[in-house]
């Protein structure tokens, strides 16, 4: 069945590598690297396959009874290749950087191993087709990010890692009985197929409201939905590739994705419409992204400011799902990639600067900027994306969240983009200042934490090549989104499927 | 309920299929005393004489699925035992097969490495071979006087496999186990008496028939379960495992948890489907012990500063969940009971496979670390990956996270107590999962501590490490293939 | 039968139970076990099972009595003792508060098998009252013994007496199943004394070495 193995080959090129690495000694960084790398080029190219596949109208497909009534599905649709093409691309350059990153740290061996099985989790998660898959796969997202967060090893990393599995498994487990509810009252849901809740009738609506709402709760711990967002700054301990990858490309974004998937996929739009629900999701999302952004704030050190702007970055998503419309959809899907890129540039960037200079908090970030100036370029680039700046991705995310807000009649909304914007601008504005207008280390002035030269160029190649290549993604996604196949164009094909009956 | 019990299956005619399940019977007992006499100092020569029960055990299915299930009389004078196969009963029998050959193929290794020369280990071979042969008995009984004889051989070999270490500890937890062994044998005893005094018949066919709800049914079952469940470490007649486990051989424990008390648990099942069907109210009070079970057991484990403790509160709190099982398939709606039924089967095949191999995966870590305490795992994972990695794997099924069996069983118990409205044990199965992560990833969270004073250690035997794997990935993979044995319990005679 | 006979023989059965129970002297009680044994041969070969009377014999009295003076390690063609009588004593008291806790469970189940055995309304009276006894005796026995041999002891008290019931409800209706039963309940209760004879010897044995290294130790260091 040609229309089978696509889907698990792709699977299977990041799940057979881990017992590989495993089987590995320590020492053989070599083969090691050469696996991982050619293991993350072959997933990049059979995402493209499938995405090529899908256009041509292809369908991929592959399922087997787990139990009576229950079935374990892979179905490739186009949000699902959405996030699985974000996934690959994005696991590519963070493996080149952890490659770098991780230069001279143990347990090399064990790191790449549970990296391997986190992306493979987080194709799982994108190519399944129904509740079950989603959730096998979210739950072993939860098992293989675990040894990632407390790869450091002492007291701290290891507080973060029990904090991060308290509220991943708990909600892991409201998932996991919000799905067998559904399975009890319904069947098994494949998505796609909205009218089999949609069918109920009305007396049905008041446990569909619950059961959304437990469902919800569940997703939003990995989302990080305000007030279950409170594993994301603890984790932020852990190696800067790991915060790269919980953060912009597996395991936020799966909850959010989830979150997508519960509107579109398993409810439909007009349910939820129907059931006011878009309506909680709009001032949660609200909450979320508001509260994100005064926390940032008030943070002093860079890491844990890029972690509460994630979280409440990735409330655009939600923010965007909440709008009733086409561009509201769009919105949110084309943010969910836009933010990936943006995202997982600030980090490469957090992390070249606690690298090269042991840079960790942002008053000693001073000057910076003419020490390293790509990183630096890098981190502009994503900081305008966040504000919302023309060329950056991050301009057409909140353009069409605008418009989506005046199509869905909730004019607050542009009070909120509005506000938003002006606090991104608050917490990343400073520090662009710092990197590029105060006198720092390189221009005499201090001296920098930890120095270390690292590379040829401002630092390491491993580490720059990344941080450039997904700065200049962001850009690219913005000026050529008018272009086929770009972030905005595949946003708007699924939106369009969704949308027409 | 009692045709998926194989107990209404068509009466054999052909003498082989007799012979096949003679041979399933008695060859264990054969091996083990060879086995006895020989002493194998390495594990193929072990697995590769287990490959005959195996085969015989084939023999067997392809003769009796066909049909769904048979029934043999058997004569004895003017005593006539029944015993029958099934699916299921096949599904059990393999069971017990892989994790006796498990264990079987960990003990030279072990006993060579650790051992050495101390304790009585001739005995080990033939006392193995006698509780897979009343395991067997177990599940191919009809009729109770069969039932009693498995019943006693089991509890008798189960405990002489206990005393082997021959320490003072060993012994003293033994000791405990025999007195309640011996007491839980009467308790059962007196009720086979009430109910063949009742109604003159010990076949289980025969009484599902014949017994008429009444005071006399009332207090057999109660003096049955009473006993049986003291043996199958039910809250709260919990306390004699966890010291028996912490003085016993690791491939001892590991066949003990797995399987001995799962028997009991059989039984049990067994004659409350037989007997009392409906029995709503009796039935909740046996899920809420196995609620409480879960909860304890969890909190036990959570606190347990030694490894092994760990893993044995854990058997204490995983065996509430099947008492849990137990609520949801007697006195339920026909629906609830099928996947409840399904559920329950899985849940204890789950558990059997990740318990077994969780013990030998940690009979290889103390073996490793040399150090018994939680806490000696500090810094673990950099040099024991494998071992650790079986640890895992069986937790993972413990615990119930996806892929694994555990996780399936507990997604068909969460079906059937939500279609059942059974909103405690939802609870307690909640709370189950959560208390199980605690204390596994607490184990865990040692194996991760980077600034560990580095201790020496000692390399794990290839097979040891072997077959903790082995039964880890078998616990992994029947999640994702659970359809196949289901099929199996559903087509032979317990269809829809 | 003559009643006033069978009547003698169910009451010296229980007064045989009753001081095997009761007496401190270990040796002594395995000696009241011995004639209870007998007794209870005596007692099956009265009411007709012949066989299970021969069964008795060997496994309860000749087998059963040989593993438990093996416990004590009493060698009874030796002369006089080679230990110290005082090993032979159970020096626990019986300490009434904790033991009325665990009598609690064994009063419930003597009187829910009371009630049982009401419902039946049979013949055959004094098997079924002697078995009873038996029972209650052995259940306050366990319950509130301490010293394994003397729970052994209670253990095959309490399952004489279930033998007794056991035939008492069935024997002359379905014999085969109910000898079927009690050869099996007989061959288990002499293979778990055996186990915790063999126990008892070991720890007794691992108990003195433990003591004599202490005190070689002890001297060593002085």
């Amino acid at each position: 069945m040609s229309q089978a193995w696509l889907p698990l080959a792709t699977l299977a090129t990041s799940l057979l590598v881990v017992p590989l690495i495993f089987a590995l000694p320590e020492r053989a960084w070599r083969m090691r690297t050469a696996l991982n790398l050619s293991a993350a080029l072959l997933k990049v190219v059979l995402v493209a396959l499938m995405v090529w596949g899908l256009y041509q109208g292809e369908s991929y497909r592959f399922s087997f009874t787990v139990v009576q009534g229950v079935t374990f599905l892979f179905q490739v649709d186009a949000l699902g290749l959405m996030f699985a093409g974000l996934s690959s691309l994005l696991w590519l350059a963070t493996t080149v950087y952890a490659i770098g990153y991780l230069e001279d740290s143990p347990n090399r061996k064990r790191f790449f191993g549970f990296f391997s099985l986190c992306v493979a989790s987080t194709i799982g998660i994108a190519l399944a087709g129904n509740l079950f898959t989603f959730l096998l796969f979210y739950e072993l997202l939860t098992l293989s990010t675990y040894p990632l967060v407390v790869h450091r090893g002492h007291a701290k990393a290891l507080d973060a890692g029990t904090t991060y599995l308290r509220y991943t498994l708990t909600g892991g487990l409201v998932v996991l009985l919000g799905v067998v509810a559904l399975h009890v009252m319904v069947g098994d849901v494949t998505f796609g197929e909205r009218e089999m809740l949609a069918d109920l009738g009305p007396e049905a609506h008041g446990l569909l409201t619950v059961l959304f709402l437990i469902l919800l709760l569940g997703l939003g711990v990995k989302a990080a939905l305000v007030p279950l967002h409170g594993w994301l700054p603890r984790a932020m301990v852990a190696p800067a590739p790991v915060s790269a990858l919980l953060h912009a490309v597996a395991v936020v974004k799966a909850g959010a994705f989830g979150i997508v998937r519960l509107v579109y996929d398993v409810y439909g739009i007009g349910l939820t419409y129907q059931l006011g629900l878009l309506t909680l999701l709009a001032v949660i999302a609200t909450v979320t992204i508001l509260y994100g952004s005064m926390r940032a704030l008030a943070q002093q050190e860079l890491k844990p400011r890029l972690a509460f702007s994630t979280v409440s970055q990735v409330s655009y998503i939600v923010l965007g799902i909440s709008l009733f419309g086409p561009f509201g959809t769009i919105a949110g899907l084309v943010h969910l990639m836009h933010q990936g890129l943006m995202k997982v540039t600030l980090f490469y960037c957090a992390g070249n600067y606690a690298e090269e200079l042991g840079i960790h908090r942002i008053d000693q970030l001073d000057g910076a900027g003419r020490r390293m100036p790509l990183t630096s370029i890098a981190f502009t680039v994503g900081a305008l994306g966040m504000i919302g700046l023309p060329p950056v991705a991050g301009f057409i995310s909140k353009w069409y969240l605008g418009m989506g807000a005046v199509q869905a009649n909730m004019p607050w909304v542009i009070l909120v983009l509005v506000a938003s914007s002006l606090l991104n601008a608050a917490y990343f504005l400073p520090i662009l200042y710092r990197l590029w207008f105060r006198p720092g280390p390189a221009h005499g002035v201090g001296e920098w934490p930890q120095e270390r030269r690292l590379g040829r160029f401002e630092t390491s190649g491993w580490l720059l090549w990344p941080t450039v290549s997904t700065a200049v993604l962001s850009i690219l996604a913005g000026l050529l989104a008018g272009l086929p196949f770009s972030p905005l164009d595949l946003a708007s094909f699924v939106t369009a499927e969704e949308y027409t009956p | 309920m009692i045709d998926r019990l194989g107990l209404l299956a068509p009466y054999a005619t052909h003498l082989s299929d007799f012979s096949a399940m003679m041979l399933v019977l008695g060859l264990p007992v054969l091996l083990g005393v060879l086995a006895a006499c020989w002493q194998p100092r390495r594990s193929w020569p072990i697995v590769a004489f287990s490959l005959l029960p195996l085969m015989a055990l084939a023999w067997l299915s392809f003769r009796v699925l066909p049909q769904g299930g048979q029934t043999w009389l058997i004569e004895l004078g003017s005593l006539t035992l029944q015993w029958r196969a099934n699916g299921l009963t096949l599904l059990l029998l393999l069971l017990t097969q892989v994790i006796v050959l498990s264990s079987a193929a960990y003990a030279p290794a072990y006993l060579r490495e650790e051992i050495g020369s101390k304790g009585q280990q001739v005995w080990l071979w033939p006392l193995q071979g006698i509780l897979a042969a009343s395991l067997s008995l177990i599940w191919l009984a009809g009729d109770l006087l069969t039932l009693y004889i498995g019943l006693e051989l089991m509890g008798l070999a189960a405990v002489g496999l206990m005393l082997l270490p021959g320490r003072v500890d060993a012994l003293a937890a033994g000791m405990r186990y025999l007195l309640l062994a011996l007491v839980g044998s009467l308790a059962f005893l007196l009720g086979i008496a009430l109910l063949l005094g009742a109604w003159g018949r010990l076949d289980l066919v025969g009484l599902a028939l014949a017994a008429k709800p009444g005071v006399l049914l009332w207090v057999a079952v109660a003096l049955l379960s009473a006993g049986l469940l003291l043996k199958a470490a039910a809250f709260p007649l919990h306390a004699w495992l966890a010291p028996v486990h912490a003085s016993a051989w690791t491939p001892v424990s590991a066949l003990h948890a797995a399987l001995v008390v799962k028997g009991s648990f059989f039984i049990v099942l067994q004659l409350w489907l037989v007997l009392v069907p409906e029995a709503r109210v009796a039935a909740w009070l046996v899920g809420g012990l196995g609620g409480a079970a879960v909860i304890w057991g969890g909190l036990l484990a959570w606190r347990a500063a030694k490894l092994k403790d760990v893993v044995a509160w854990s058997t204490v709190s995983q065996l509430g969940y099947l008492l849990l099982g137990f609520s949801l398939l007697i006195g339920t709606t026909p629906s609830v009971a099928e996947v409840a039924w399904e559920g329950t089967w899985l849940q204890l095949a789950a558990h059997s496979l990740a318990k077994a191999g969780m013990f030998l995966a940690t009979g290889n870590l103390i073996y490793s670390t040399g150090e018994s305490h939680v806490r000696g795992l500090a810094g673990a994972s950099r040099r024991m990956p494998l071992s650790l990695l079986s640890f895992g794997i069986a937790a993972i099924s413990l615990i119930g996270l996806p892929p694994s069996a555990g996780f399936t069983a507990k997604w068909l118990l969460l079906h059937a107590s939500l279609e059942a409205g059974y909103w405690p044990w939802i609870a307690a199965l909640a709370l189950g999962t959560l208390l199980s992560a605690a204390y596994i990833f607490r184990v865990f969270r040692y194996s991760f501590v980077e600034d560990a004073e580095p201790l020496d250690y000692r390399r794990v035997p290839w097979s040891m490490e072997l077959f903790a794997l082995a039964l880890a990935l078998a616990s992994l993979l029947l999640g994702l293939v659970a359809e196949w044995p289901l099929m199996l319990l559903r087509a032979a005679g317990g269809g829809a | 039968m003559p009643p006033f006979l069978d009547a003698l023989l169910a009451l010296a059965m229980v007064a045989l139970a009753a001081l095997v129970l009761l007496d401190r002297h270990l040796v002594r009680a395995c000696a009241w076990f011995v004639a209870f044994a007998v007794s209870v041969a005596l007692t099956w070969w009265r009411v007709g099972f012949a066989w299970l009377a021969l069964l008795e014999l060997l496994l309860g009295a000749l087998l059963t009595g040989a593993f438990l003076f093996y416990a004590l390690d009493v060698k009874l063609w030796a002369g006089a003792p080679q230990v110290r009588l005082a090993r032979w004593r159970d020096p626990v008291p019986l300490t009434w508060r904790r033991g009325l806790l665990r009598l609690l469970p064994a009063l419930a189940v003597l009187a829910m098998l009371g009630m049982a055995l009401a419902s039946l309304a049979d013949a055959s009276g004094p098997l079924r009252a002697g078995g009873l006894g038996l029972i209650g005796l052995g259940l306050w026995a366990f319950a509130l013994h301490r010293h394994l041999l003397r729970r052994l002891l209670a253990f095959n008290v309490i399952g004489t007496g279930i033998f007794l019931i056991l035939m008492g409800l069935v024997g002359d209706r379905h014999p085969a199943a109910g000898h079927g039963l009690v050869v099996t309940g007989l061959l288990v209760a002499l293979l778990g004394t055996a186990l915790g004879a063999l126990l008892i010897r070991r720890l007794s044995g691992l108990e003195v070495r433990g003591v004599r290294s202490a005190a070689r130790a002890g001297r060593g260091g002085a």
